[in-house]
């Protein structure tokens, strides 16, 4: 959206001298919002009203680039503050900190491992922060080194400005987030971004702060950026990522760039347990110490959960999944592929420990109601399914179980399949009773 | 440039309930959750531990050892829950379900009695969750629970009437349960509302799901709801009732000690179960109902740093 | 939310004008409650035709205070004495409304001020001393001065309620697109945008079948971002239209009940 005729006339000199061709600047202003006459027929708009005004086409939250090659990460472009409104469009980034003292290779190599597979997907970290923690530029280069030489994510290097030119000798091809330019080291910091074409962060002490120093940084010619608020308790931190955010999809140009929250804790389940709630909360870099898998799993998960696109549910693939090792006199249960419903019948299932095999009909992701409505979830469609997939022959019954909420599919998917087709429950939470009383009796 | 800080106009607000013999609040909230900067959070969120009415065969060892010797006496068990630190106690009537033992209205509110005679704390009752079976005995439960001011669910669009009628006469609330549908969840309260039941007496339950198993759509439905509530939906402006514990132990995550990719299980299950509970907290969750001690004690850590004020 | 502004005490009604020559609460306060209950979210007071200011803002005030104690909702003033209405604001409990301001600069230069003075709304009228323009882009020029001039005076634009003037389809048939289209531009005008509201009685006027008319447009008017409307309140299927418009228009979230409930404050 662009400006409102409110908007570009608080910009205009309001001297109603009429040069630009309209009988008042209120007049003009209205022409520029909708489109139909150029800033350039007025001789007396000042430069800052000028920038002001070009500036209102660009993105909320800019796109920002990190790295470059495979692993290369974006942020930014967002335009909701509630997922439900559209989507949340680019993932936080998780980082994680590994300080220039300490043993790097191990611990990067440690970071490498962070890889996990959820419904069919491959999920990782995704930045190495390196922290110059001895305050020696020398030892912060080659920890930089040793990390960049022993993983492909792109850094983020922490450190003062000296030691940071050292580090981005090392590392500066590679496009690493610099951390960070504040009020006494901006200049420099820019300096050294610009070089590299680096994205920078800048960091303030509150709100006010911050958004004079992103101006002054903007006002040297570099918008590359990342902001960091300052706050690093919980309740401040949620506070300042909603104002940044609101601020942002109002156009507040000095906020329209991704941010940075660190969740950095030595008690490693509050780091955790914060480090979830910032990727919720419009956090594009969430940093954190931990590098083991039981603290980092819960956070990639509630990742890839809040930033699923609600228009789009994740799918899991059509196939046989076996649970439990199933014999051939094992259950199969017939579902759709949207994922919810996948892993609540297999949840279920697998909780009253009770081998089976599920089979996923393709409905394009749709859950079982919506799907049977939209004609994707039929006995045509399961009787091709359990025909294609050759499950039939794993078992040495005739028996398929349909979910209980399209029993009326029962009889027509037994003549096309030939198979005895049972009506199972209506929730998958009714599994365990329906298995003890009408499988296993 | 000074940053004009933007605070919304909210208009109304969450009810506010009461429950438990010592009258507990909770709810009342003008503000999206933990804003603190543009409105009021009067109350924080609650917790439960959950007590079930007979020995549970699906708790796995790390769940078992906390209430070791009390698995098989609800009493005592009740009483563990609240030594915990526990906000309230959430009793499970699963012996009443028919594949069980099948229990009588009366044997489990003779049940629910004694436990909420043991106990100071508000006591959170929940069937067994087959429908007709819990209008059947949900009613005998809320009688005989009669000036124990219970939170009494759940009740669905099946058999809410029964459950309401008993509910509202022995000064009770309710936990209108709807499956992750807003529209028929705002229904639902609005039946429960038509029968005489205040609004600030009644909880709805969206039914989560845990972290990796469908987080997000009772998240959304939680954000939807409290936006609503908080732009003069009266109907979606009750608190809301999280069965966190049930479904994070559910999760292979959390139950599975052998899982080595993940991770050890003693912090895994802790988180899986916990971070469940701060993403429906910053949701706008109230009532947090867990099954580990050590849940609770992370998730109130969690939510004392989350309401100290960010004043602008 | 849609917000009606119940048309009912206005003293151009028999029992309105008899209720303000006895200084009878009754009437008052038994039409504050039934509007009220039909889900009114403003109650619009108009003495109707008094001969000197002076009583007429006496008038005022006695019908605001009356109204309000018989329940809590918020009136918009509607006279064109400034005396009224500034006595009728005195005595308000709350946000109230000036109805209205049009665009003449003298209007704007009095009104403005006193709305930002007490707090109120105030609805704005597209139209200054040559009349009411007939074209969408005029009543849209008018509105941009509108605002210009209300931001200048400090009201915020959520409580600015411009009006692009309903006129009757039985004579003035081509301004009704007008109208419509100069609502949806309205909200182009500022972020925040302002609000709108219409007189919606003014376009069935002296036609058959006022209510069709009535519900008809008040359905076209809400998809072009009409906030508002003085209107019937007692017509039922007219509030239920603005119920049913309100939902598919995804403005609050559905349920079976969505009818009933839209009338619950």
């Amino acid at each position: 959206m662009g400006l409102t005729g409110l908007e570009i006339f608080k910009q205009l000199p309001k001297k109603n001298c009429k040069e630009c061709g309209q009988p008042t600047c209120l007049a003009f202003a209205m022409q520029l919002a909708a489109g139909k006459a150029s800033l350039d027929a007025c001789p007396y708009v000042s430069d800052a009203a000028r920038e002001a005004l070009d500036s209102a086409s660009a993105p909320p939250v800019a796109l920002i680039k990190i790295g470059a090659g495979e692993k290369l990460l974006e942020l930014g472009n967002e335009t909701v503050l509630f997922r439900h409104d559209k989507r949340f469009e680019h993932p936080s980034g998780i980082a994680i900190q590994v300080n220039d003292n300490e043993d790097v290779k191990a611990k990067v190599e440690k970071i490498n491992k962070l890889v996990f597979d959820r419904v069919g997907q491959t999920h990782e970290v995704n930045l190495v922060a390196v922290n110059n923690a001895s305050g020696d530029a020398a030892k912060f280069a080659e920890a930089v080194k040793t990390a960049q030489e022993n993983t492909q994510y792109p850094l983020l290097l922490i450190a003062d400005a000296a030691a940071m030119e050292k580090g981005l000798e090392v590392a500066g091809a590679n496009k690493p987030v610099v951390y960070a330019a504040d009020a006494n080291n901006y200049e420099a910091m820019v300096n050294l971004a610009k070089k590299y074409e680096a994205p920078l962060v800048v960091k303030g002490n509150d709100l006010n702060s911050l958004a004079e120093l992103v101006e002054k940084v903007m006002a040297l010619g570099y918008k590359n950026l990342i902001l960091d608020s300052g706050s690093r308790e919980l309740a401040k931190v949620i506070a300042d990522q909603t104002q940044i955010r609101r601020q942002a999809l109002k156009l507040f140009r000095p906020f329209g760039y991704p941010t940075i929250a660190f969740a950095n804790n030595d008690d490693a389940i509050i780091e955790s347990l914060n480090a979830s709630t910032y990727v919720a909360k419009y956090a594009g870099i969430v940093v954190m110490n931990s590098a083991e898998a039981e603290h980092i799993l819960p956070v990639i998960t509630l990742r890839l959960n809040v930033y699923t696109d609600p228009q789009k549910p994740i799918a899991v693939e059509s196939k046989i999944y076996e649970l439990l090792n199933p014999g051939p006199d094992a259950p199969v249960l017939i579902t759709t592929n949207f994922s919810l419903s996948y892993f609540c019948v297999a949840g279920d299932t697998e909780g009253a420990r009770q081998p089976a095999y599920v089979i996923p009909v393709d409905t394009d992701g749709i859950s079982v109601l919506t799907a049977w409505a939209a004609g994707k979830f039929t006995p045509e469609t399961i009787a091709d399914t359990v025909k294609n997939l050759g499950v039939m022959d794993k078992v040495n019954h005739k028996k398929i179980i349909i979910p209980g909420g399209v029993a009326v599919l029962s009889g027509k998917t037994a003549e096309l399949t030939g198979l005895e087709v049972i009506v199972g429950p209506r929730e998958s939470a009714g599994l365990p009773s329906f298995f003890k009383q009408r499988w296993n009796q | 440039m000074a940053v004009n800080v933007i605070k919304e106009r909210w208009t109304s607000k969450v009810a506010e309930m009461k429950l438990g013999p010592n009258e507990i609040k909770i709810g009342g909230e003008s503000t999206l959750p933990f804003l603190h900067f543009e409105g009021e959070m009067p109350h924080r969120p609650v917790t439960a531990l959950e007590v079930i009415d007979m020995e549970p065969e699906d708790y796995p060892d790390m769940l078992k050892e906390p209430f070791a010797s009390v698995l098989n006496d609800p009493v005592a068990w009740a009483k563990k829950v609240v030594e915990y630190g526990a906000d309230m106690v959430a009793l499970r009537l699963m012996s009443a379900h028919p594949d069980w033992k099948n229990a009588s209205a009366d044997e489990v509110a003779a049940t629910a009695r004694a436990v909420a005679d043991a106990i100071d704390v508000p006591l959170i009752v929940i069937g067994c969750g087959v429908e007709e079976k819990d209008g059947e005995i949900l009613p005998v439960v809320a009688e005989k629970l009669e000036g124990k001011k219970c939170l009494i669910g759940c009740v669905t669009q099946a058999n809410y009437k029964s459950v309401t009628a008993a509910a509202n006469g022995y000064g009770h609330c309710v936990i209108a349960s709807t499956p992750l549908d807003i529209n028929l969840c705002k229904q639902l309260n609005i039946l429960i509302n038509e029968m005489g039941l205040p609004l600030d007496r009644v909880a709805f339950d969206p039914l989560v799901g845990a972290l990796g198993y469908g987080i997000e759509y009772a998240y959304s439905i939680m954000e939807r709801a409290r936006t609503g509530a908080l732009t003069g939906d009266k109907t979606l402006a009750t608190p809301v009732v999280c069965f966190v514990g049930q479904e994070a132990w559910k999760a292979k995550e959390a139950k599975d000690p052998d899982a080595a990719e993940w991770g050890p299980q003693g912090d895994r299950a802790i988180l899986w179960e916990t971070t469940t509970a701060t993403t429906f907290a910053i949701a706008g969750g109230t009532i947090f109902i867990m099954r580990h001690p050590e849940s609770i004690k992370r998730f109130n850590a969690f939510i004392d740093e989350a309401m100290k004020s960010n004043a602008y | 939310m849609f917000e009606i502004i119940g048309e009912r005490i206005n003293g151009l009604f028999v029992d309105i004008r008899e209720a303000i020559k006895n200084k009878d609460p009754k009437p008052i306060r038994d039409w504050a409650v039934r509007q009220a209950n039909a889900g009114s979210y403003w109650l619009d007071i108009n003495t109707g035709p008094v001969a000197s200011k002076e009583e007429q803002a006496e008038i005022m005030a006695w019908l605001v205070k009356t109204a309000q104690e018989a329940v809590d909702l918020p009136c918009c003033i509607d006279t064109t004495n400034w005396l009224a209405m500034e006595e009728g604001l005195k005595v308000h409990k709350g946000k109230g409304m000036i109805n209205s301001t049009t665009a003449e600069q003298a209007k704007m230069d009095a009104l403005f001020p006193m709305a930002a003075k007490y707090g109120a709304a105030i609805v704005a009228l597209t139209m200054n001393e040559k009349g009411v323009p007939k074209s969408a882009d005029d009543r849209i020029a008018l509105a941009m001065e509108l605002v210009a001039n209300a931001d200048a005076y400090g009201i915020p634009m959520p409580d600015l309620y411009i009006d692009p003037l309903v006129l009757p389809v039985n004579v003035a048939q081509e301004h009704s697109p007008e109208v419509l289209e100069a609502l949806r531009q309205v909200k182009l005008l500022a972020n925040p945008a302002p609000k709108t509201t219409c007189g919606l009685s003014n376009i069935s006027q002296k036609a058959p079948d006022r209510p069709l008319i009535n519900r008809t447009y008040l359905a076209m008017a809400m998809v072009c971002g009409l906030d508002s409307a003085v209107m019937d309140a007692e017509d039922a299927p007219l509030v239920d239209t603005a119920a049913t418009a309100s939902i598919l228009l995804n403005q609050s979230i559905y349920c079976d009940s969505y009818v009933k409930i839209f009338r619950q404050r």
